[in-house]
């Protein structure tokens, strides 16, 4: 399991993947990956296409990630989710709270 | 372990060697490390020393008679395992890869190569207690953190399971993955005999993920209690949630509440697995998916939410559960899954014990395998809670119509009145005195902060409505509010010629009463038909920010009648014990 970062644009857009596992063993990497965007706007990807399983501390870190890009007036997509990680994703309701591009 | 008493500052060494010389040399320079020294001259007799002494280093030479070094060493190293680290150190004169490899995996700390100086054996000596100081400090840190857990938990599962409604009939799975359990399950009665229950997961396991359980499990009961509805319950809950809790802290949680009166079963699931509803032959009849995101991450429950109605029959029963169930893992990675929960469930329903059978089939898919998730199931059977009712309560389920009979045919036990006029009525609040009459004849009771409620909103909406009158409309906004109250205490201030008259009077039965309560205020009134046909059309409407203190108040008695203009309320509340 990893968690990668991706700048585009300017710094406009971060592309964040996390392979494998996402849970709370990532919680530092994950933190990592977006605490030092603090650029007004940018629009914060989360690739989740190649994790392949995500429990609810997962989704308590996305909520963290959607905190920090609110307060700097941006936004977070969620990319591609897979299957599995669709499911957790639809339970939780998260397309209620951002977007989620499948 | 026992070891011999002795003064914990002096620290012990143990030297193994054959040779008496080498002993010697040792001994000298670990006196000078301020140590208390213990001799050895083979293995055998090395392990004995050991256990005689429980030292806190030992030096161990590699070939010796009778036992050599590495025996004496793992032997030492199974004795020592729940205590603190006491570190071995081979000494020897075997400079070979081969030497170190042995050493280490026969449970050395570390190995010093002869010659050497004596202050490289010093250093050595140093570094290795730093090490095992380190080991010693962090066991104690554990320990206290395990002490610490274990009472915390005692007290949660003592707050939240053990006042939790029929457990002897509503079956519960509960299975931590740690200690704590993130996992939460709570079952109350209603006032008007419907059972409400709940079962949450909050964000992760363990202590960190347990401790929103004690507000929760209070608000729930409280409100449950107080016959506030299961969305009002909900709603407050989220709300507490969202307040309390960090951002990635949150409860899936899923609610059922069965009401016999209704034949039905309201549900509502916000991040949980299905809710589910099964027939007496374990047939699925409902399903309910999760229609919102867990409680807590937002600070309103969204504007479409809404509960699910489905009708039930006595023999049906309602299934609650958790995601560490259907994603419990056996050693070939696959899950337990939702076709095998449910098959499971069948059987269970069929042998007459769903939790039983249910938590069989989990364990033996899963064989040894550690457990990853808290598990948790609620099994309850949606028949039976209105005999149980007669039963257990008497008085409560006479049903209200009989009651009205007795209190009607029955003399008031007493009675109590108090008139507030003018100036007396700005600077007086009769409700702390209507509550001492009752606690003083009737005695102290709990059920009594009911009534408190009651009397204080009927009597808040006379003055501010009646009396003063006030329009409640100013309240639909933030600065109306304050508006408001600036507006009330000014017209208080100024308070010459209206007046509010308090009666109450007791019924009582044989174990319990029923309170009357009139309030008459020297008001203008309303119209009463207009505000019972809006009623009637805005019942659902929780959004309000006025007219609560109504609704409230209805929520905890039987019955309420404006009467005359809209001037005079009467609420009748019945009491058991």
């Amino acid at each position: 399991m990893s968690v990668s970062k991706k700048v585009f644009d300017d710094n406009s857009k971060v592309e964040i993947s996390v392979v494998g596992r996402f849970d709370f063993s990532l919680h530092q990497h994950f933190r990592d990956s977006y605490s030092s965007s603090n650029d007004k706007n940018v629009e914060f990807i989360l690739n989740l296409s190649e994790t392949t399983y995500m429990d609810s501390s997962a989704l308590g870190m996305i909520l963290l990630l959607k905190d920090h890009a609110e307060s700097c007036s941006g936004k977070v997509v969620i990319s591609k989710p897979s299957e599995s990680v669709n499911k957790i994703l639809e339970i939780a309701q998260f397309h209620r709270l951002l977007t989620i591009v499948t | 372990m026992v070891s011999t008493s002795r003064n914990s500052n002096v620290k012990l060494a143990l030297v193994v060697d054959d040779s008496a010389m080498q002993c010697k040399v040792l001994s000298v320079l670990l006196k000078e490390e301020g140590y208390r020294v213990f001799t050895a001259n083979d293995g055998a007799r090395g392990v004995a020393m050991y256990i005689k002494h429980s030292p806190d280093l030992v030096l161990m030479d590699i070939n010796m008679p009778i036992m050599n070094g590495y025996e004496a060493a793992r032997k030492i190293k199974s004795l020592s395992q729940d205590n603190s680290l006491c570190p071995l150190i081979f000494i020897t004169s075997m400079d070979s890869d081969q030497a170190f490899i042995e050493s280490i995996d026969a449970g050395g700390d570390g190995i010093l190569v002869r010659p050497f100086s004596p202050e490289v054996f010093k250093a050595k000596i140093k570094s290795i207690q730093r090490i095992s100081d380190l080991y010693a400090q962090v066991k104690t840190l554990q320990q206290e953190q395990q002490n610490d857990a274990e009472l915390a938990e005692q007290l949660m599962s003592g707050v939240i399971e053990s006042r939790n409604y029929a457990i002897d009939r509503i079956g519960i799975i509960k299975k931590a993955a740690e200690l704590f359990s993130g996992d939460i399950q709570l079952t109350a009665l209603a006032p008007n005999g419907d059972i409400n229950v709940m079962l949450g997961d909050f964000t992760g396991h363990g202590l960190r993920s347990s401790i929103g359980a004690i507000p929760l499990a209070e608000t729930f009961r409280t409100m449950t209690k107080k016959g506030f509805s299961l969305f009002e319950i909900i709603n407050q809950i989220n709300h507490q949630l969202y307040d309390l809790l960090p951002t990635d802290l949150f409860l899936g949680a899923g609610f059922a509440s069965i009401s016999s009166h209704d034949e039905s079963v309201y549900l509502f699931n916000a991040g949980l697995p299905d809710v589910y509803l099964f027939s007496d032959q374990g047939i699925i009849k409902h399903k309910t998916s999760s229609s919102h995101p867990p409680l807590g991450v937002l600070p309103k429950l969204l504007p479409d939410s809404k509960l699910t109605v489905v009708s039930i029959e006595e023999t049906d029963r309602v299934v609650l559960i958790s995601d560490g169930i259907v994603e419990a893992r056996n050693e070939q990675g696959e899950m337990f899954d939702f076709i095998r929960f449910e098959e499971s469930v069948k059987q269970g329903v069929l042998q007459q014990n769903v939790s039983k059978i249910v938590l069989k089939s989990v364990n033996d898919f899963c064989q040894k395998m550690p457990q990853e998730d808290d598990i948790s199931l609620i099994d309850i059977p949606c028949g039976g809670w209105v005999q149980d009712l007669v039963s257990s309560q008497g008085v409560e389920n006479f049903s209200v119509k009989q009651l009205n009979d007795i209190s009607l045919s029955t003399e008031a036990a007493w009675h109590w009145q108090l008139s507030l006029t003018g100036s007396r009525l700005a600077a007086i609040n009769p409700i702390p005195m209507a509550m001492s009459q009752i606690n003083e004849i009737e005695g102290n009771a709990e059920h009594w902060q009911s009534l408190y409620t009651i009397l204080t909103e009927l009597f808040v909406n006379s003055l501010d409505h009646g009396v003063l009158g006030l329009s409640s409309e100013l309240k639909a906004s933030a600065e109306g509010f304050s508006q408001y109250f600036l507006e009330r205490e000014r017209r208080l201030k100024s308070l010459i010629d209206g007046s509010i008259e308090l009666q109450i009077s007791h019924y009582p039965f044989p174990s319990g009463g029923r309170i009357i309560i009139k309030i008459i205020d020297s008001g203008q009134g309303f119209d009463i038909k207009e505000y019972y046909q809006n009623k009637a059309l805005t019942s659902d409407d929780t959004s309000m920010l006025s007219g609560r203190g109504i609704v409230l108040v209805e929520q905890l008695c039987d019955s309420l009648d404006f009467q005359g203009k809209g001037n005079i309320v009467e609420v009748s509340y019945v009491w058991t014990t």
